[in-house]
């Protein structure tokens, strides 16, 4: 008689082992416990999802709610988030106040220069870049990275005076350029890295279909990428709608931009904290609008990579 | 197609369209095209102000166009930024304004990139303005500057608190004299003790900004870090004095004394968080009217040390440049600013230069800070700062440490002798 057939009789032997389960048992603890760890998974996601949407956004609230401060409000000790009375004083003297409008016009004209230089200039770069792969492309790239590591002051007080040399001295078009100092080279890399995630195969496919290399340019590659153009439209534009510096050594009359009215609020005697807040609340909305209108293709665009390969 | 779609489309096709239109015509929004050398052509001028200045001269244009024919654009600029600007443009020979307005400190850094305007200080101008600014608009024996308007650290104190019947009392019983705006060191320190409760505080200390403890230094009977010579003295007797009654405040101050600066200072009266403050006079009239304190300040002169009243004149001169090409336009518009000087005056900030102005409104309500400003400025003790090129950078990199460390409860006679070295290195 086998030792099994004892324990039969004799019912089972003491043992470590779990008795087996029936399979859909098991089954359903796991899912319950998977599901369980995807519930404090999501949790904790949408924690950090939270705390990340304070920190970046509780400045602009203040900004906003500081904006329909009164006065001694804006100053509190110690300061309040919310207005103890709400006021559009602020708004009016801020954007009652002479050369606001036509700061805006300007800072709108130069942002639109700007990207559109950007642009034009970046797209044909990165994509000989990345399509030819040379030395001499390699180095053109890395050196256009180097130009960013220059502090802006550096180059702004040389191209203020040349600016004025070549006559052009207090325009639109003088700031633009300085501008796309800036942004081209951010514009380059990311459109490299666009340009990049587009297989071969396709341009390749639309010259046997009789296509010239700029033809598959236009026809098939830029519409692929045309999300990550957006996203590098969005960058050279806010980087320019949003630069001081520049603005500060070469615009006067003419073509002075919003950010510089803005810090004109601050002054050696005092700080308007209510104008200052409401021209800067104003000032963000065509961006806010911006970034509304253009959001398809910008998540188009920053997914893009993602299906390489 | 989404509309969202033909939005994106039109806006990106709008976008070209202008900018295709821009480049080609080159125009901005803000006003008339300069030509180089400043001016927007005959009969217009750019002056180059700073955001808060703006004001003062808008009446001034207005005037000076009705009398010369004169247009004046104003380039306006926030005070951070316009050192760099002037230093660009004057370093390029390429100025796009005829006339800048100056702060004080600037006029040693500038006074080979502007004009002397010798002739429009006449003996009559000279006794209209008060000494130590035309001491100080003289720069290497030649005048570079009118002053356009000026200011003063005075004393603002809370009228209410000093009327009140309980605190004259209770002061009078404590310290053995009347309680009344302070004139001395120790009355100032005795008041600020005295009010030093029940969450107040008896005054400030500003231990980022310098300009406050260089008054008292002037009390103490000193010339300010460096003498006539540019010798620095900033370790003398009277600099310790000053520094170490500077530092004795802060037990009457709120804590944090080594960030409080102007505008922290100004929120903090302002609040009717501190009975007193020592402040720039423009401040008596900007006070909020609905702050806890309207209508309950007083001011008085700035209280003096053992040399008497001194207090440190914030002026800003209108000079004009030697790369402009509208020199006569330009003097034109400087000239009118004297003028018409008391113009100033009814603009948001409200100051003038001239000694004529201030006093044609000291005893116009609302103008109590005047009689006190002009006792300041008068002061034999008051004088300007050091006309040292480098002087920014000596505050920046030497004073403003220092006070912070003095106020943290730092050793004042290491840090003075410390600043000394650091000085003379930056002169050398």
């Amino acid at each position: 008689m086998s030792n099994a057939s004892v324990a039969t009789k004799a019912g089972p032997p003491p043992s470590d082992i779990p008795e087996p389960q029936p399979l859909r048992k098991r089954r359903g603890v796991n899912r319950e416990g998977l599901e369980a760890g995807r519930r404090s998974t999501r949790t904790i996601l949408w924690i950090l999802l939270a705390a990340a949407m304070v920190l970046y956004g509780f400045p602009f609230l203040y900004l906003l709610f500081t904006s329909f401060k009164t006065p001694i409000d804006t100053i509190a000790v110690p300061p309040t988030i919310l207005p103890r009375e709400w006021t559009l004083e602020n708004y009016t003297n801020a954007l009652g106040r002479s050369g606001v409008v036509a700061s805006f016009i300007n800072s709108i004209q130069t942002a639109v220069i700007s990207t559109a230089l950007s642009l034009v200039l970046a797209v044909p770069a990165a994509y000989g870049i990345t399509r030819y792969k040379t030395p001499s492309g390699r180095v053109f790239i890395m050196a256009a990275l180097v130009t960013r590591m220059v502090p802006p002051v550096a180059i702004g007080i040389p191209l203020a005076s040349m600016m004025a040399s070549v006559g052009l001295a207090d325009t639109p078009i003088a700031l633009s350029i300085a501008h796309t100092t800036i942004s081209l080279p951010l514009s380059i890399w990311l459109m490299s890295s666009f340009f990049e995630s587009v297989p071969r195969d396709l341009e390749e496919a639309a010259t046997v279909d009789g296509c010239s290399r700029l033809g598959a340019l236009w026809r098939v590659v830029i519409p692929v990428v045309s999300g990550g153009i957006a996203v590098t439209a969005i960058f050279a534009f806010l980087a320019s709608w949003n630069e001081f510096l520049f603005a500060l050594l070469m615009t006067a009359i003419r073509s002075q931009t919003t950010p510089v009215v803005i810090a004109n609020f601050q002054t050696q005697f005092g700080l308007d904290w209510g104008s200052m807040t409401a021209l800067a609340a104003v000032y963000s909305i065509p961006v806010i609008l911006l970034t509304l209108l253009l959001q398809r293709k910008i998540v188009a665009g920053m997914t893009l990579g993602a299906v390489k390969g | 197609m989404s509309t969202r779609n033909t939005i994106s489309k039109l806006v990106t096709l709008g976008g070209l369209c202008t900018a295709v239109a821009l480049v080609a015509t080159g125009c901005g929004a803000g006003g008339p095209a300069p030509s180089q050398g400043g001016s927007g052509g005959s009969g217009s001028i750019n002056v180059l102000v700073e955001a808060g200045g703006h004001a003062e001269l808008t009446g001034v244009a207005e005037q000076c166009k009705k009398d010369t024919g004169i247009d004046v654009n104003f380039v306006e600029l926030p005070y951070d930024g316009m050192f760099n600007r002037l230093s660009s443009e004057f370093s390029s020979g390429n100025v796009s304004f005829d006339v800048a307005a100056l702060d004080s400190v600037w006029l040693p850094s500038f006074k080979d990139a502007v004009q002397p305007i010798d002739e429009l200080f006449t003996d009559d101008v000279k006794k209209d303005i008060f000494p130590a600014l035309v001491k100080e608009a003289n720069v290497d024996g030649h005048f570079i500057g009118l002053p356009a308007w000026t200011n003063a650290e005075i004393i603002l104190y809370r009228k209410d608190l000093f009327e009140d019947a309980k605190n004259k009392a209770d002061f009078q019983a404590k310290y053995g004299y009347e309680l009344a705006a302070p004139k001395t060191w120790k009355q100032y320190q005795d008041i600020s003790q005295f009010f030093t409760k029940d969450g107040m505080y008896g005054t400030d200390v500003k231990g980022a900004v310098e300009t406050e403890w260089l008054a008292h230094v002037l009390q103490a009977g000193s010339p300010m870090v460096l003498d006539q010579n540019n010798n620095v003295v900033i370790d003398n007797a009277a600099h310790k004095e000053a520094l170490d009654f500077y530092v004795g405040l802060a037990k009457s101050a709120p804590t944090g004394a080594a960030q409080v600066d102007w505008a922290a200072a100004q929120n903090l009266f302002n609040q009717g968080k501190t009975a007193m403050t020592r402040f720039w006079a423009h401040a008596y009239r900007q006070i909020p009217a609905d702050a806890p304190v309207a209508g309950k300040v007083g001011a008085a002169a700035m209280i003096g040390g053992s040399a008497g009243v001194a207090g440190v004149p914030g002026p800003w001169y209108l000079s004009v440049p030697k790369a402009t090409k509208n020199t006569d336009a330009a003097k034109k518009f400087v000239k009118c600013a004297y003028d018409y000087n008391s113009m100033g005056i009814d603009s948001k900030l409200g100051l003038a230069s001239r000694i004529s102005a201030f006093e044609k409104y000291q005893d116009q309500p609302g103008y109590e800070s005047f009689k006190p400003l002009i006792e300041t400025l008068n002061a034999p003790a008051t004088a300007t700062r050091p006309a040292t090129a480098k002087w920014q950078q000596i505050v920046d990199t030497v004073l403003i440490p220092l006070l912070q460390k003095a106020v943290a409860g730092g050793d004042t006679s290491a840090l003075l002798a410390d600043a000394k070295k650091q000085i003379q290195d930056l002169l050398k």
